[in-house]
Formats: structure tokens, C-alpha cells, sequence
């Protein structure tokens, strides 16, 4: 059995006294698995991945992500955590005065990556997602499916341990949805472990990965992928 | 650790990303660099004062003297032996001596009515007399009160006629400039600081997006604030540069007229602008202001 990439036990958000956007839930995600998180809005998809990148902090229960625990984490811990987590958004959260490059190319910043080494990994990594040719545009000259593989670029730049994607093509027609997806997915085939929440029941149906569906703040199924036992 | 590589790294973003800061919100920044300009014309303007006032009033100090009047038996030898008596006191920068005729023949040449006033006594009754320069240093009343009760103890000297009044004076007046400018520099220093950080929050504001995507792509605190402190420090040494040349250009407008006025006290010398090594100072001063500025708005901003 592979060693656990995350583990969450007893874990409850509460943003309102009395109100639980999270309650007891407890699960293992393993080293290379690709999960999907799925339920209705509102279920907990979206606390459940920003408690993974420490966006948020339980009130209850203990997490341990890449074998920290989160819980715990000061500022510095959240910021070294983070450098090994790609996240990506619904809205693409890219900078628009910044062009696509620089984009992509500001995780390697951060990370204090030197400038050529730099140029050469976000160039691989948007010849990756096929925007090598856009490099040099400003992220609001492209499509909206073409910003999101911008953001998965940008994701997956520093080659984290850890995707996480949070409804990544909400805003995406079906055709786009595939492309995205596909993308994510040969990340996880590379070896990443992938959490992905999306409400689409068509890409459940497409990649039959292990599903943990939500509800009302509480994980009612945790189906494997198929072809496996749990 | 970091690397020396990754330091680089780390610079060029602060400076990039601090340099598209400043264009991002230029009417931001541009307010903030007058902010800046003006509490440095201001202060700089005020310090200009003090140290010109200081420089005339040391030249006034300078022909300050206590004078040691000397007994009528005094003769010159004798009167030679004191000078060199009182050369040797601490805080003396020079001694003259003024023999009684000396005496006579400058208060004849006063005015008529005092040529006519010693005709008419027949003899004249000034004596010699010792005038002593005070060393810069000892220009204070203290330093003038002690001197002049050393003097008063030597053998000879009949009466000692000090410039206790005016040191006193002239020692209040330094310390009045001083407080008042002291005073001054903090309140504009304060406004300034308020002013900047306010400036700086709008820039925290508009580009809380791009700080929201660095957090999330693992930037910690200080690779985050440390381009808006880099931001605020721009902003301050374009203050003080601009703050120099509205300086330099009020100075050469008034000094003229300014000089003109002073020129019984200047006697010849002249007023002086900034030196080289002030000049740093301010700049460096609103470049210390603006990053201040900075660090009081990105400490609020910035909370997690």
C-alpha cells in the first residue's frame, strides 16, 4: 500500500456558529491516487481543498497533508507547504497585466528558481498544455479554456506532489471540459496525486476515478475507481 | 538556506514588481512622492534656517570678550605677565591686551562729546585692561561664568566685565531653534508616515488579487510585502530628490535678499546651502520615511 498523501481525521469547519460546512469527516488519500470530490453546492468541496492548502483552518479534527500537520502550520510552514501543492481555480485567478510567461513563471519565482532554468521550465510547461506559441500574450487576449490551461501550467510548473483543483471548468464548455481534464489527468499518470471537486457527472463517467461525494458537509460515499477495491 | 541564485531571483521580482507597482498606480505614488517632497521642504527649509542662524550667531560669538579691567598700578610688564596668566585658563581662545592709553585714544574716538568729556578731567581714568576671546566651544554662560571668576581671582585685576547676557542669549536662541525644529520634524514626519501608508494601502488594495496568487502559489510574508516596501522606498527617494531641487530653487530666489539683510552680521561671509553629505541625508531620510510609510501599511494589510 502506498504511504498517505493526506489524511483527515474528525475534521469540522464551521464559518457560523451552528452550522457545519465541514463535520467529522475523516479519509486517506494515498500517494498517486486521483480522487474527485463531488456533491451539490454547498456540500464542502470547496472547504475541504482549502483546508488541504491551508487556506482555512479546522475547527476541529487533525490534518496531515504531505506529512505536516496543517492544523499547526505557521505562516512560513503555510507558505513551504504551498510550494509543493499546485491549485487550480474556477476562475483561473491569473495576473492580467502580467503575460502568459511571467504567469507561469512566477511559482518559480517564488520558489527562487534562477532566471534561465526558469525561462526553460515554464516554456516546457506551456509547450505541456500547448500555449508555448501564446507565451508572450496577456492572459485576457486568450479563451477561457485556453487561461485554464494557463493556470494548470502554472500548477504544475514547480512539478508538485499535490494538485488540487477546485470546479476547474465551471466556466467551460463541454469540449474544453475534456481538454482540461485530460490534462489533469496525465499529470496524475505522471505520478502527482490529484484532488479535483467538480460537480459534472459526465467526467465522473469519463474517468471512473475514486469519488468521495459530499453532502451537507459529510462524506455519504467514498465509490473507488473503477476496476479497484477499497 | 537561500541561494546567492535565488537571492537574485528574489531581487529582480521586489524590483520588478515594485516598479510596475509605481506605474500601476501612478497618481497613488505620485501623491506620495509630494507627500514626502513637501514634509522634506519643510523640515529641510527650517534646518536651512537653524544652520544659517547657527553659523551667524558663531560669527557674532566669535567677537564676543570678557574684558578684565587692570588695576591703575598695572604696569605693561606686568600687564604682559597677566595675559599670559590668562592664556593659559581653559576655554581662552585668545588674549589682548589694551594699555591705558590705548583705552583713552578709543574712547576719544567714540564720539565728539566723549573726546570732550576726558579734555575736560584732564587725566584720563581708564586703566589697561585684558580682552579675551572665548574658545567655540565655551561660548556658553556657564563656560563665560566660570571663566570670569578665574579671572577675577588673579592678581592685578580690578573689575571683569563678562558676556554672560548675550551668551545666555544667544544660547537660548540655539536651543529655542532646535526644539522648535526638532518638534516640527516630528509632526511633518508623522503626517508624512499617516499620508504614505495611506497611499500605499490603496496600492495593497488595488493588486490584492496578485498578492492573494502569490500567496497561493507559496510567496511567504516578506517576499510579498517587500516589494511595497521597495515601492515606498522609491516613492521617498523621488521625494527627496525633488524635495532637493525645490530647495535649491527657493534658496537661490531668496538668498539674495536674505543675505543683503544679514550682511552687518556676516560681516563678509557667506551663507552656505546644503553639503554634499546633508543633501544624502535628506534623500535618505525620504527614502526611510516612504519605507516606513510602507512597512505601517503592509503590517495592517498583509494579516492573514
Amino acid at each position: 500500500m502506498s504511504p498517505a498523501l493526506i489524511e483527515l481525521e474528525h475534521v469540522s469547519k464551521s464559518y457560523v456558529a451552528g452550522t457545519w460546512a465541514l463535520h467529522d469527516v475523516s479519509c486517506t488519500i494515498e500517494k498517486g491516487e486521483f480522487v474527485f470530490l463531488t456533491g451539490a453546492s454547498g456540500a464542502g468541496k470547496t472547504t475541504l481543498l482549502r483546508l488541504l492548502f491551508a487556506a482555512e483552518r479546522p475547527n476541529e479534527g487533525r490534518i496531515r497533508v504531505l506529512g505536516r500537520a496543517v492544523e499547526r502550520m505557521g505562516a512560513g510552514d503555510v507558505a513551504r507547504l504551498r510550494r509543493r501543492i499546485g491549485v487550480v481555480f474556477q476562475d483561473f485567478k491569473l495576473l492580467p497585466r502580467h503575460t502568459v510567461e511571467e504567469n507561469v513563471r512566477i511559482a518559480l519565482d517564488v520558489a527562487g528558481v534562477p532566471g534561465g532554468e526558469a525561462r526553460a521550465r515554464s516554456f516546457a510547461a506551456l509547450k505541456q498544455v500547448g500555449l508555448q506559441h501564446r507565451r508572450h500574450h496577456a492572459p485576457l487576449s486568450l479563451s477561457g479554456g485556453e487561461q485554464q490551461r494557463v493556470a494548470i501550467a502554472r500548477a504544475l510548473v514547480n512539478e508538485p506532489d499535490l494538485l488540487l483543483a477546485d470546479e476547474p471548468t465551471g466556466n467551460l464548455d463541454p469540449a474544453l471540459t475534456v481538454e482540461i481534464f485530460d490534462l489533469i489527468a496525465g499529470s496524475a499518470a505522471r505520478g502527482t496525486t490529484v484532488v479535483v471537486a467538480t460537480h459534472d457527472p459526465a467526467v465522473l463517467e469519463r474517468y471512473r476515478r475514486r469519488t468521495l461525494r459530499l453532502e451537507g458537509g459529510q462524506i455519504a460515499e467514498d465509490r473507488p475507481a473503477a476496476g479497484t477495491r477499497r | 538556506m537561500a541561494s546567492a541564485g535565488s537571492v537574485v531571483v528574489h531581487l529582480r521580482h521586489f524590483l520588478r514588481s515594485a516598479l510596475a507597482g509605481l506605474r500601476a498606480s501612478p497618481l497613488p505614488a505620485a501623491l506620495a512622492v509630494l507627500t514626502i517632497a513637501t514634509t522634506l521642504v519643510l523640515g529641510g527649509a527650517f534646518g536651512l534656517l537653524v544652520r544659517s542662524m547657527q553659523d551667524v550667531l558663531a560669527r557674532v560669538g566669535a567677537e564676543a570678550r570678557i574684558t578684565a579691567y587692570l588695576a591703575a598700578d598695572v604696569d605693561a610688564a606686568a600687564a604682559q605677565a597677566l595675559a599670559e596668566r590668562a592664556r593659559a585658563l581653559e576655554g581662552v581662545a585668545a588674549v589682548e591686551t589694551v594699555s591705558a592709553a590705548r583705552a583713552a585714544e578709543r574712547f576719544r574716538a567714540g564720539s565728539p562729546e566723549r573726546a570732550a568729556l576726558l579734555d575736560a578731567l584732564g587725566e584720563s581714568p581708564l586703566t589697561g585692561s585684558l580682552e579675551i576671546a572665548l574658545a567655540p566651544g565655551r561660548r556658553d554662560a556657564a563656560g563665560v561664568a566660570r571663566l570670569a571668576q578665574e579671572l577675577s581671582t588673579l592678581p592685578g585685576v580690578d573689575e571683569v566685565s563678562d558676556a554672560g547676557d548675550w551668551v545666555e542669549g544667544y544660547g537660548r536662541t540655539i536651543g529655542v531653534m532646535r526644539a522648535v525644529g526638532s518638534g516640527l520634524a516630528l509632526v511633518l514626519a508623522a503626517a508624512a508616515l499617516v499620508l504614505v501608508a495611506s497611499t500605499i494601502r490603496l496600492g495593497l488594495y488595488a493588486r490584492r488579487n496578485e498578492i492573494e496568487i502569490l500567496t497561493l502559489v507559496g510567496a511567504g510574508r516578506a517576499f510579498v510585502a517587500t516589494p511595497f516596501l521597495l515601492e515606498g522606498a522609491l516613492e521617498g527617494l523621488a521625494g527627496g530628490l525633488v524635495a532637493l531641487a525645490v530647495l535649491f530653487g527657493l534658496w537661490r530666489a531668496l538668498l539674495p535678499s536674505v543675505a543683503g539683510g544679514l550682511e552687518p552680521l556676516l560681516g563678509g561671509a557667506s551663507l552656505r546651502f546644503l553639503a554634499p553629505g546633508e543633501m544624502a541625508l535628506v534623500v535618505a531620510v525620504g527614502a526611510v520615511l516612504g519605507a516606513l510609510g510602507a512597512a505601517l501599511s503592509v503590517a495592517g494589510g498583509l494579516r492573514r
